[in-house]
C-alpha cells in the first residue's frame, strides 16, 4: 500500500509473525554475515554515522554520534540494551515491528553489539508486550541454534549473549537511566547525568541504550550503505524510513513505514485516509504524547526532526494522533497531563507535584471554575517546569501544554468566559 | 484470622527451584525481582506480603528491598484483585475514540468504580496508561489479551462471555 | 583552586566544589532541601536554582549539581532563579498539612526556613491535599508522613549512608512513601539520624515529642560519653530535665551522625534513683560537711598509717580535669598517686595508645576516606558504633574492609571477616603466616590504608604488633595510621595523665595498708574485672568514699557519698580514642525536674528557697573545694598545661569545635605480655560488650530497654558438637571469673575454639578487656 521501499515492514503480513526460515529467505542475517566477515567494529560505527540514522526512541539523537562516545575498545564487560518500553501514548510502532518480524531486532542487536564490542545484551520490554517478548525469546533461541548468538559467532571470535527482561508497567522505565535501574532491580528513578551510561551504565559498566527501531535499522544500513539509507528520506538532512503509528480521529489508524520527511498532509490524507466521520482536521500530536500540537497551518510541514523543531514541535516517535474540529483541546491536554502526572516516578518536585498542579488548573478550566489567575498560573507552570525537571518526563509532559498555550489559548479563555466547556453539549 | 499462605500457593516447586538456582548463578540476583513477583502474581493472582517475603528470601534481600520495587510498578498488585483484571486504557488515543463512554459503561454494568472488584470477586476494573493499542482504540487488556476497538455492544458481549467462562 | 563570581563577589574554592557550596562560602545561602553536606547532592528537589551567565553550561541550573569553573559568572538573586525557587516552594507545600503549630519540628524545620527563604507565602492551590497513613516505627521515632516533601533524605541517610536494610521508598509519583515493610522498631543502630536528617517533621524523636518547643530548650555543645569515639552532641533540656540529644557536627569525628546508643541513651542522668544528696554513715548531710569529714578522715589515716593508707581511684568516665585534680589531691594529702582506672589491663592498653602509638593515630575522618581498612580485634557496632559507619563509607567508595576478630561481627556493609580466636589473632599479628601476608599485600597496594585496633581484645602486646605492622606498611609518601578503639569516653585522657608509679588497683589493695578508698565517678565492682575479690577487699576498708552521679553498687556501699554531675550538667574535657581534645559545656543545672511527670501530672507545687535536688556539683568543683579554693575551669586548665605540656591546646579548646589532638610523645616502656598456654579441653573465653547496656551509662539509660538483648553463650556449631551441647541448652561456663549458667546459641561466623559471652545488664560479669583466658563448658547442672 505504501509507495516507500519497505525495510522494516518488508516481511509484515497481517496477523502473522515471521521467524527464522522466512526471515533468512528475505535476506535476513546477510548483513551480519557480511559485517562479521568483511567489516571491523569501527567500520560499522562509521557507516552508521555516515548514514545519519537518528534515534527512533523519541529524542532523535544521532546514533552514530552516540556510538562514537562509547568506549568500545575498553576492556571488561559492556552492555547493549534495547529499549522496548514503548509506553508513550500514541506510540505503538515497536510493538507492531516485533509482532511482525522479531529477527530484525535480534540481528540488529548482534551487529550493534559487534560494532560496540559489548558481550551482553538485554531487551527491556514492557508488560503489555508479552506476545512480542515470546516472539523475541523464540527468535533468540533460533538465532542461538543457528550460531548467530553465543560464543564465537560465525567463527569471528566475537561472543554475544542476549536476554529478554520483562517489565511490570510504568512509562518512566522508557527513560534510559530509569530503565537501567529497573533492569538492575532497584527503584527505577532516572539517574543523575553525568556520568552517562556510556561511562557508567548497567551494573556500573559502559552501556548503550537504543530503541527497537533504531537497532532494527542497522542490518539494512549495513546491507544498503549510508548513501542509500540517506536517500530514502524526503528531506535533505533526513535519512531513512520511519514507522508512523497513526491514531486518533483518522479513518485508518494503522502503522506505516514511510520516508522521513513526508509532509503531514500526506500522512493524514493518504495513509490516515482522511478525518474520521468527515470532520475537519484541528490538530495533532506529531510524535507521541510529549510533542507540542501541530495545527492546520502545519499540514505541509515535512515530518522530520529538524523541520518540526523549527515549528515549535518535535518529531518524537512519529506516533501521529489526530484531533478533529469537535475536540476540546483543554480536555485533550488534561487527558495527556493526567497520564504524565500518574506516570511520574516521584523523584523530582516539578514533575511529582508540579504536574499535579497543572492537572488541577486544567481541571478548573474544564469544569468551568477556572479564572484568569489560573491561566496566569498555567503559564508560570510552563515556564517553571520546562527545562527544570530532573529528567525529560516532565519536560515532555509540558509539550502539549506548550502547544495548548501557543495555538489554543483562546479556547482556555472561552472556558473561563463561559464558565463551562464550550465543547460539552 | 489471617489466612496462612504457603510457598506452594505462590510458586510451584519447579519455579522455586529454578529461581533459587538462577539467583545463585548470577552476579546480581536483584535483577530477578520483577520476574519473581510476576511469576507469583501469575500463580496466585496478586502478590501478598508472603510473596514479597518469599521473593526477598530467594534473592537474598530484605522484604522492604523487594517492596520498594513491588510498589513502584502498577502491574504488580499488592492487594487482592478479581479473577479477571481488566486494564482499560484511558490515554489520549483511546480517549479520542470514546474511551470515556466505554469506561462509564463498564462501571455501570459491573457496578464498580475504577480500582474496585465486583462483589462476586470476578472482575477488577483498572485504568491503564496506553497499552500500545492506539490503532485499535478504545482498547482494553485482560491477561495479555487485547480487545478493541471497543463498542458498548462489544463490551456487553465480552462481559457476558467472561461471566460464563470465568465464574466459579 | 578555581575562582568564580557569584552575585558580583569573587570567591576561590577548590576544584570540584559545587556552586552551592561556593556560594555558602560567601555567606550566600541558596535555598535547598535535598542537598545535605553529609549526603551530597542528588538534584531531586530542584530548589537550589541559580543563573549561570558564563560557563560551559549556561542558563538556569541546580547549583548543587554544577561544579565551579574558572571565570564562571553566577547570580542567585536574578528574577528567573528567584521565580523558580518560589515555585518549588509552592509545589512542595501543595499537600503539606501546614500543621506547624502542633509539629515538633516547628522552629527547627528546614522546610519552614526554606519556604520563607524562597518567598512562598500565599496559597493558590485550593484542591484536595494528598494524605498518607503512618507506620509505628518503634519507641524511638515517630512518623507523620503527611508532612513529607519527598526529598529522599531519609532513605539516603538510613539506607545509603548508614546501611540500614529495613527502611525504604515505596510507591511512585505523588504517592511515594518512606518506611518499613511492616510496622515495628527500626533495626539499624543508626536509626535516630532520620530525626536530624529529615528536613521537616516526618521523622521526629519519639522520646522527646511533646515535651518542649525547640526554642524553649537549653542547648549546648557537648560530647557523647557512651564510648571512646567522642561524637559531637547537642543535648537539650528544659525545667531541669534533659529531654533529648541531637547530633552536633565534627568533621574529624562523627560528621553529623550519631548512633542510637548515644542519641537515646541520655537518660541515665535522670534515673529515678540517681543519688542527689550527700550521705555519711547512712545520714543525709550537707555536701561541705561530707567533704570536710572525708578530708579529716583521710588526713588522720595518712598521719597514722602513712601514704599507703588512702587510695584514690580516678576513672575513664571522669573528665580530664577531675582526674588531674584527683592527682593534685593526692599531693595535697601526701598519699600515693591515684590509680586512674579500676580496669588495669584496659588502662594499660590505653596507655600504649596514648604514648606508644600517639604519633600515628588516625582520626575517624581518616578512616572514612581510606581505601583499605584492616580491623584487628574490634566489633565496631558493639565497641565504637560510629566506626562502623566510617568503615561503611570506605566500602561505598569502592574500598575494602577486612575484620579479624573472633566474634560473629556484623556490619552494615559487605566486608571480609576472618574469625580468628584471640590467640590466633595474636599469632597472626606476631608471626607471619599466609593470611598475614594476604593482609600485608592488601595494605601495601592500598592508596590510603588504615589499621583499626581494639584495645580491649588486643591488649598492650597486640597493640604493639599492630604498631609495628603499621610501621612496616607505611612508606615515605603513604602513611598507615591506626585508629584505636578504647572503651571509655576519657580512656585516653586517663591514660595520658597516668603516672608510672601509680600501679594497679588490685596490687595496691594487696595486704592491709589501704584503709580508705575514694572512688571518683567509677564503680570498680562492675567497671573493672576484679569485682568479686574487690568486693571482699572493700568490706575490710575503714572508709569508702564515692563521688558519682549514678546509683551504682559501690555507691550503695559507701560510708560517704558525694553527688556529682553527669557531663550535661558540667563543663570539662575528654580525650577521645584518637587523642582529640573534646570540650563539653554545661547544658543544664542540676536539680529536680520541674517538667510534667510522665503521666501528665504536675510536679509538686511547693516553694523552696533553692532549687530542690540542686546539691550535685561537678566533680572538679568538689575536688577544688577539697584542695581549699575554687577557681575557674580556665584556671585549672592553665595549671594543667604547665604540668602536662602535651595538653598545650587545652586553653584554646572550645566546645562544638573540632578540637585539636594532644601532642604526640615518644614511646615509653611498658611491660611485655606473654601469651598464656591453652589448657587441654578448654575454649578461649571471648567477652564482648553488648551493643546496648554494657557501658555503665547505657545500663542506667532506661530508654534503651527495647534494644537490650538477653544473655547467652555463643559457640561455633562444631564446638557445640564436640562438647555435646545444643542450641537452646542451658550450659555451665566455668571461667576464671566464676561459673555462669546461660542458654547456648550457635553462630557459624564465630571463631572456632571460642566461647563468646556479651557483657550487659543481663550479664554484668565478666568484663571485656580482661585478657586472654580459658573456660570449660558443660551441660547445665553437671559438676565441673
Ligand atoms: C519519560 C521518557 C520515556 C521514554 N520512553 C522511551 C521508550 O519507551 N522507548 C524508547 O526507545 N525510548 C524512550 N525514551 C528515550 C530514551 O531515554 C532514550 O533516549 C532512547 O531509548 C535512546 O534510544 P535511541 O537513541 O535509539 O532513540 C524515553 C525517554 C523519556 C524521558
Ligand atoms: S521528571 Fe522527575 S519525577 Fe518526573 S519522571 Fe523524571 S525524575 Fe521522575
Ligand atoms: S538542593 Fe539542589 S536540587 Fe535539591
Amino acid at each position: 500500500m505504501s509507495q516507500t521501499p519497505q525495510l522494516l515492514f518488508k516481511n509484515r503480513k497481517a496477523g502473522e509473525t515471521v521467524f527464522m526460515p522466512e526471515y533468512r529467505a528475505s535476506g535476513g542475517y546477510q548483513g551480519l554475515e557480511k559485517a562479521l566477515r568483511t567489516m571491523t567494529p569501527q567500520d560499522i560505527r562509521e557507516l552508521v554515522k555516515a548514514a545519519g540514522l537518528r534515534g527512533r526512541g523519541g529524542a532523535g539523537f544521532p546514533t552514530g554520534v552516540k556510538w562514537g562516545f562509547f568506549p568500545a575498545d575498553a576492556p571488561g564487560v559492556k552492555y547493549l540494551v534495547c529499549n522496548c518500553d514503548e509506553m508513550e501514548p500514541g506510540t505503538y510502532k515497536d510493538g507492531v515491528l516485533l509482532q511482525a518480524d522479531p529477527h530484525q531486532l535480534v540481528e540488529g542487536m548482534i551487529l550493534s553489539a559487534f560494532a560496540l564490542q559489548t558481550q551482553v545484551g538485554y531487551i527491556f520490554i514492557r508488560y503489555a508486550y508479552e506476545r512480542q517478548a515470546s516472539n523475541l525469546r523464540k527468535a533468540i533461541s533460533e538465532a542461538t541454534a543457528a550460531g548467530y548468538l553465543g560464543k564465537n559467532i560465525l567463527g569471528s571470535g566475537f561472543d554475544f549473549e542476549l536476554h529478554v527482561h520483562g517489565s511490570a508497567g510504568r512509562y518512566i522505565l522508557g527513560e534510559e537511566t530509569a530503565l537501567l535501574n529497573g533492569l538492575e532491580g532497584i527503584r527505577p528513578n532516572p539517574r543523575l547525568k553525568p556520568p552517562f551510561p556510556a561511562t557508567r551504565g548497567l551494573f556500573g559498566r559502559p552501556t548503550t541504550v537504543n530503541n527497537v527501531e533504531t537497532l532494527a535499522n542497522i542490518p539494512h544500513i549495513v546491507m544498503g550503505g549510508a548513501q542509500w539509507f540517506k536517500d530514502l528520506a524526503m528531506t535533505t538532512d533526513g535519512s531513512g524510513t520511519k514507522l508512523f503509528g497513526l491514531s486518533g480521529h483518522l479513518n485508518c489508524t494503522e502503522c506505516f513505514e514511510l520516508p522521513v520527511g513526508i509532509p503531514l498532509r500526506e500522512v493524514i490524507e493518504t495513509y490516515g485516509q482522511g478525518m474520521w466521520r468527515n470532520k475537519q482536521f484541528k490538530a495533532c500530536l506529531p510524535g507521541g504524547a510529549s510533542t507540542p500540537y501541530l495545527t492546520g497551518e502545519h499540514l505541509d510541514v515535512p515530518l522530520d526532526f529538524g523541520t518540526l523543531e523549527k515549528v515549535g514541535s518535535r518529531f518524537g516517535t512519529a506516533g501521529v494522533t489526530a484531533f478533529d474540529e469537535d475536540t476540546c483541546m483543554v480536555a485533550a491536554t488534561l487527558n495527556l497531563i493526567r497520564f504524565f502526572a500518574r506516570e511520574s516516578c516521584g523523584w523530582c518536585t516539578p514533575c511529582r507535584d508540579g504536574l499535579n498542579l497543572v492537572k488541577w488548573l486544567l481541571e478548573q478550566f474544564e469544569s468551568g471554575t477556572g479564572t484568569s489567575d489560573h491561566l496566569l498560573m498555567l503559564k508560570e507552570q510552563l515556564r517553571n517546569i520546562s527545562g527544570n525537571s530532573f529528567c525529560a518526563l516532565a519536560e515532555g509532559a509540558m509539550g502539549p501544554v506548550a502547544g495548548l498555550l501557543a495555538h489554543f489559548e483562546q479556547e482556555i479563555v472561552d472556558h473561563i468566559d463561559q464558565g463551562r466547556c464550550p465543547f460539552h453539549r | 484470622m489471617k489466612e496462612i499462605i504457603t510457598t506452594d500457593a505462590l510458586l510451584d516447586a519447579q519455579q522455586l527451584g529454578d529461581f533459587v538456582r538462577h539467583a545463585g548463578e548470577i552476579e546480581h540476583p536483584r535483577e530477578l525481582i520483577v520476574d519473581v513477583l510476576r511469576a507469583i502474581q501469575t500463580r496466585y493472582g496478586w502478590v501478598p506480603d508472603e510473596g514479597v517475603e518469599l521473593t526477598a528470601s530467594i534473592l537474598g534481600l530484605t522484604a522492604i528491598e523487594v517492596e520498594e520495587i513491588a510498589t513502584f510498578y502498577d502491574k504488580i498488585f499488592r492487594r487482592p484483585v478479581g479473577r479477571v483484571t481488566m486494564h482499560l486504557c484511558d490515554s489520549i488515543c483511546c480517549w479520542s475514540r470514546g474511551g470515556e463512554e466505554i469506561a462509564a459503561h463498564l462501571k455501570k454494568i459491573l457496578g464498580i468504580e475504577f480500582g474496585q472488584t465486583t462483589d462476586d470477586g470476578l472482575f477488577t476494573l483498572l485504568p491503564s496508561c496506553c497499552l500500545g493499542c492506539c490503532g485499535i482504540a478504545p482498547a482494553l487488556m485482560i491477561d495479555q489479551q487485547f480487545y478493541g476497538p471497543l463498542t458498548v455492544e462489544m463490551v456487553d458481549e465480552l462481559i457476558a462471555t467472561l461471566r460464563r467462562e470465568r465464574s466459579v | 583552586m578555581v575562582t568564580l563570581t557569584i552575585d558580583n563577589q569573587t570567591v576561590t574554592v577548590p576544584a570540584g566544589t559545587t556552586v552551592l557550596e561556593a556560594a555558602q562560602k560567601l555567606g550566600i545561602v541558596v535555598p535547598h532541601l535535598c542537598y545535605h553536606k553529609e549526603l551530597g547532592a542528588v538534584g531531586s528537589c530542584r530548589m537550589c536554582a541559580v543563573m549561570i551567565h558564563k560557563g560551559t553550561l549556561t542558563g538556569l541550573k541546580m547549583s548543587c549539581l554544577i561544579a565551579v569553573e574558572e571565570g564562571m559568572v553566577v547570580t542567585t538573586t536574578d528574577e528567573r532563579s528567584m521565580a523558580l525557587r518560589e515555585q518549588v516552594g509552592e509545589w512542595l507545600m501543595l499537600n503539606h498539612p501546614h500543621d506547624c503549630p502542633v509539629c515538633d519540628e516547628g522552629g527547627e524545620c528546614q522546610l519552614q526556613e526554606m519556604t520563607i527563604a524562597v518567598g512562598h507565602g500565599r496559597r493558590r492551590y485550593t484542591g484536595k491535599k494528598h494524605t498518607y497513613p503512618n507506620q509505628d516505627l518503634g519507641p524511638f521515632i515517630a512518623q507523620e508522613m503527611n508532612r513529607c516533601i519527598h526529598c529522599y533524605r531519609c532513605a539516603r541517610t538510613y539506607k545509603d549512608y548508614c546501611g540500614g536494610r529495613d527502611f525504604g521508598v515505596m510507591g511512585s509519583r505523588n504517592r511515594v512513601t518512606f518506611g518499613r515493610f511492616a510496622d515495628g522498631m527500626l533495626q539499624s543502630d543508626f536509626s535516630g539520624n532520620l530525626i536530624d536528617f529529615c528536613p521537616t517533621g516526618v521523622f521526629t524523636d519519639r522520646t522527646f515529642r511533646f515535651t518542649s518547643r525547640f526554642w524553649d530548650l537549653q542547648e549546648a555543645d557537648s560530647v557523647c560519653s557512651h564510648c571512646g569515639v567522642g561524637c559531637a552532641v547537642i543535648p537539650g533540656g528544659r525545667l531541669h530535665q534533659l529531654q533529648r540529644v541531637r547530633s552536633g557536627t565534627n568533621a574529624a569525628v562523627n560528621g553529623s551522625f550519631l548512633c542510637d546508643r548515644g542519641r537515646f541513651g541520655f537518660d541515665y542522668g535522670r534515673h529515678p534513683e540517681r543519688p542527689r544528696r550527700a550521705r555519711r554513715d547512712g545520714q543525709e548531710v550537707a555536701v561541705d560537711v561530707a567533704l570536710e569529714a572525708l578530708m579529716s578522715d583521710a588526713r588522720a589515716l595518712i598521719d597514722a598509717e602513712g601514704p599507703e593508707a588512702v587510695l584514690l581511684l580516678g576513672s575513664e568516665r571522669a573528665s580530664l580535669e577531675s582526674n588531674w585534680l584527683l592527682q593534685r589531691l593526692a599531693k595535697e594529702l601526701g598519699c600515693r598517686v591515684p590509680v586512674l582506672s579500676p580496669h588495669a589491663r584496659r588502662h594499660q592498653a590505653a596507655q600504649a595508645v596514648a604514648f606508644d602509638l600517639s604519633h600515628q593515630l588516625a582520626s575517624l575522618a581518616d578512616v572514612r576516606t581510606a581505601d583499605v581498612a584492616v580491623v584487628f580485634g574490634v566489633d565496631p557496632l558493639a565497641e565504637a558504633p560510629l566506626l562502623a559507619l566510617a568503615l561503611r563509607q570506605i566500602v561505598r567508595q569502592g574500598g575494602r574492609v577486612v575484620v579479624c576478630d573472633p566474634r560473629p561481627v556484623e556490619l552494615p556493609f559487605a566486608f571480609e571477616h576472618q574469625p580468628l580466636s584471640p590467640l590466633a589473632l595474636h599469632e597472626l599479628l606476631g608471626g607471619g603466616d599466609m593470611d598475614g601476608k594476604h593482609l600485608r599485600d592488601l595494605l601495601r597496594q592500598a592508596k590510603q590504608p588504615v589499621l583499626v585496633a581494639g584495645a580491649d581484645l588486643l591488649g598492650t602486646a597486640g597493640l604493639r604488633h599492630v604498631h609495628s605492622l603499621a610501621q612496616r606498611i607505611a612508606t615515605d609518601d603513604r602513611a598507615c595510621p591506626i585508629y584505636p578503639v578504647l572503651a571509655g569516653a576519657n580512656s585516653f585522657g586517663a591514660a595520658l595523665l597516668s603516672l608510672p608509679e601509680q600501679d594497679d588497683l588490685m596490687t595496691r589493695l594487696e595486704g592491709d595498708h589501704v584503709r580508705m578508698m575514694i572512688c571518683l565517678e567509677t564503680d570498680p565492682l562492675v567497671e573493672g574485672p576484679d569485682g568479686k575479690p574487690l568486693g571482699e577487699r572493700l568490706a575490710r576498708l575503714e572508709k569508702l568514699v564515692v563521688f558519682d552521679y549514678l546509683p551504682t553498687a559501690v555507691a550503695a556501699r559507701a560510708d560517704t557519698f558525694i553527688p556529682t554531675c553527669p557531663p550535661v550538667e558540667a563543663s570539662g574535657t575528654f580525650i577521645n580514642s584518637e587523642g582529640r581534645l573534646r570540650r563539653f559545656e554545661r547544658v543544664l543545672a542540676p536539680g529536680a525536674s520541674l517538667a510534667h511527670k510522665e503521666d501528665g501530672a504536675h510536679p509538686p507545687r511547693a516553694f523552696f528557697l533553692t532549687q530542690p535536688d540542686s546539691e550535685p556539683l561537678p566533680a572538679p568543683r568538689l575536688l577544688q573545694r577539697l584542695l581549699g579554693g575554687e577557681t575557674s575551669l580556665a584556671q585549672i586548665q592553665a595549671e594543667m598545661v604547665m604540668d602536662r605540656p602535651r595538653l598545650a591546646a587545652l586553653p584554646q579548646l572550645k566546645a562544638g569545635e573540632e578540637g585539636e589532638r594532644v601532642a604526640a610523645t615518644v614511646a615509653r616502656a611498658l611491660p611485655e605480655e606473654k601469651l598464656p598456654e591453652q589448657p587441654a579441653g578448654t575454649l578461649q573465653l571471648v567477652v564482648s560488650p553488648a551493643r546496648y547496656g554494657s557501658d555503665l551509662l547505657s545500663r542506667y539509660a532506661r530508654q534503651l530497654t527495647p534494644r537490650l538483648t538477653t544473655a547467652c553463650v555463643y559457640l561455633h556449631p562444631e564446638d557445640a558438637e564436640r562438647h555435646g551441647v545444643q542450641e537452646g541448652d542451658r550450659v555451665d561456663l566455668d571461667t576464671r571469673f566464676g561459673r555462669f549458667t546461660l542458654p547456648l546459641a550457635l553462630s557459624e561466623t564465630l571463631a572456632r575454639g571460642c566461647a563468646l559471652v556479651e557483657n550487659s545488664a543481663a550479664l554484668p560479669e565478666p568484663i571485656p578487656g580482661s585478657g586472654i583466658s580459658f573456660c570449660r563448658i558443660g551441660r547445665g547442672g553437671a559438676n565441673g
